[in-house]
């Protein structure tokens, strides 16, 4: 029992890492455009299948398939962007939001017209061996996901403290106003942020298919509602709470999945949902808006 | 220097800022003041790009601004303050500067090279700027940790760090004790002697009619005086606009 929790936790950590990298994604074009994006998942879908179809028509290597993956997320997200973001970027949010879940429905059509079969196999890392540390077991593409995210957040980190454009996406996330007038790029940096993130996406997907070892058009709508719901978690707009938010997502999966079943792991996510809702409004990490305000009094 | 000719912008029916025209000229201290929901910073907001205007237009030594975008007319050379502060909280004080940084060269750099070179080599020198502020001390401190005055400092900085011709300034008194709007005084001085035309807009008299060179009045969103502080002061029309029974009154009196 214990064994089992302890098995289910590495386990889960491993997949919620992926998960975070995809609320990191969601989190990321949310900060800086104040807008949500439901056709990040299908994005990475079309690079999954990209990858995947290489894979079958050619036999190619993991290293072209990671980045034919990519490269479909990251020109889909362009599509998405100018089509849904930056021709309506005046609008309100919710008309982005509205064209990004029509945007998604083609993409998914799309890809079901061209791929009719219901699953299609996906490269797997092969000829690795399991990880044994004591009793417990490290599948070793579990472990690739985990360093790649640790490595993926700490590169995000840096770059996001270091480079012009990192501050440059931080002050639009923070002070949009001040930013234009500091002679900021709005739809420059946004765009760039929403590639960003689709590759960041990408990765987690590639990782995700790679570990399961099949697909289904269906893969888009869980990644965009795995994401988002990490996001809520770990509270709107924090890339450390996006994180914490799809580790806390992945272990409580993996082991609602081990005591309770497929469909006790289904409710038991949608309880944790409506839990960090209901208890933590503003996320794991987040802060309320009453906590931000007071800190400012107490500035002043 | 900066122009604007016959600028007028409408919310709705509202005429916030009604055919106003006003020319700013290289290196002086130019006061715009009115009572308030005169259209002053509506006007700032013309400037700078936030609004686009109804009519009219805005142009800085000959170039047409009316259609440039906010990041646009900050390279040209238009910077401007905030009422409330608006300061990039989570990253230090130098980096605020950073991001502002800009220079002639600078922009036409690659934008790859420009975003992953460590700042510093164009556009105003950030730590001079630092010193200039009396923040150097503060270099590596998140600006969310400054004092009040500070942040103000801060602000006006990091306005100069992007290089601009003319600077506007929205109520930077706001705030500010009598001894803070004397060091004001000297630091808008200070700024102008830099070489930047400086656009004032101030409810404190005191201070607007003592740095001023030339001082434009708005009223119901048109202007209805533009002369010296002394001018102004003696004008029959501006007298009657700060008669609305507000205290204001007392102020432009007695300055």
């Amino acid at each position: 029992m214990l064994l089992d929790l302890v098995q289910n936790t590495v386990d889960g950590l491993a997949v919620g890492a992926a998960y975070g990298l995809l609320a990191l994604g969601f989190t990321l074009i949310f900060g800086v455009m104040r807008r949500l994006n439901i056709a990040f998942g299908p994005s990475i879908m079309i690079g999954i299948f990209a990858g995947a179809w290489l894979h079958a028509e050619w036999s190619v290597g993991m290293v072209p398939v990671f980045l034919a993956v990519l490269a479909g997320a990251v020109i889909t997200a362009a599509y998405v962007e100018r089509i849904s973001f930056a021709a309506i970027r005046g609008d309100a949010a919710l008309a982005s939001m509205a064209s990004s879940f029509a945007i998604w429905m083609q993409l998914e059509e799309a890809v079901a017209r061209v791929f009719p079969g219901r699953t299609y196999g996906f490269p797997t890392f092969d000829g690795m061996p399991m990880i044994e540390i004591g009793p417990v077991l490290l599948r070793p593409e579990y472990l690739v996901m985990l360093v790649t995210a640790a490595a993926l957040v700490a590169a995000l980190q840096w770059g996001l403290a270091h480079t012009r454009f990192g501050l440059e996406l931080r002050t639009l996330a923070d002070r949009p106003e001040a930013a234009r007038v500091s002679g900021v790029n709005v739809a420059r940096v946004a765009f760039l942020t929403f590639l960003l993130a689709a590759a960041i996406g990408g990765i987690a997907g590639f990782l995700i298919a790679a570990a399961d070892g099949q697909i289904t058009p269906k893969i888009g709508l869980w990644a965009t509602i795995k994401g988002l719901i990490a996001m809520v978690i770990g509270g709107l707009g924090s890339l450390r709470g996006a994180l914490i938010g799809g580790l806390v997502l992945g272990v409580v999966e993996a082991n609602a999945q081990w005591f309770l079943g497929a469909a006790g792991r289904e409710m038991t996510t949608y309880a944790l949902l409506f839990l960090a809702l209901v208890l933590l409004p503003a996320g794991l990490a987040g802060r309320t808006e009453a906590g931000a305000r007071a800190e400012a009094e107490r500035r002043l | 220097m900066l122009t604007l000719e016959n600028l007028s912008k409408l919310f709705g029916g509202v005429r916030a800022v009604d055919d106003v025209s006003l020319t700013i000229r290289e290196g002086e201290i130019f006061g715009l003041i009115g009572p308030n929901g005169s259209g002053k910073s509506t006007t700032i907001n013309l400037i700078t790009g936030l609004y686009t205007p109804t009519t009219g237009k805005v142009t800085l030594d000959g170039h047409d601004l009316t259609a440039m975008a906010q990041h646009e007319r900050t390279s040209m050379g238009v910077a401007r303050t905030f009422q409330n502060i608006r300061l990039f909280g989570n990253l230090t004080v130098a980096q605020n500067l950073w991001v502002a940084q800009n220079g002639h060269e600078q922009r036409r750099a690659h934008f790859l090279a420009r975003w992953f070179k460590a700042g510093g080599e164009h556009g105003p020198d950030i730590e001079e700027l630092l010193r200039f502020s009396q923040l150097h001390s503060k270099r590596d401190l998140q600006a969310n940790a400054l004092s009040f005055g500070e942040m103000r400092r801060l602000e006006m900085a990091r306005a100069l760090a992007s290089n601009p011709r003319v600077l506007l300034l929205d109520e930077p008194a706001a705030g500010a004790s009598q001894e803070d709007a004397q060091l004001l005084a000297e630091r808008i001085r200070a700024v102008r002697d830099r070489g930047v035309t400086v656009l004032l807009i101030e409810h404190m008299m005191e201070l607007v009619m003592g740095i001023t060179d030339r001082i434009a009045v708005l009223n119901f969103g048109r202007k209805i005086a533009e002369g010296s502080p002394a001018e102004v002061q003696m004008n029959e029309d501006v007298r009657a606009a700060y008669l609305g029974g507000s205290h204001k009154n007392e102020e432009l009196v007695h300055a």
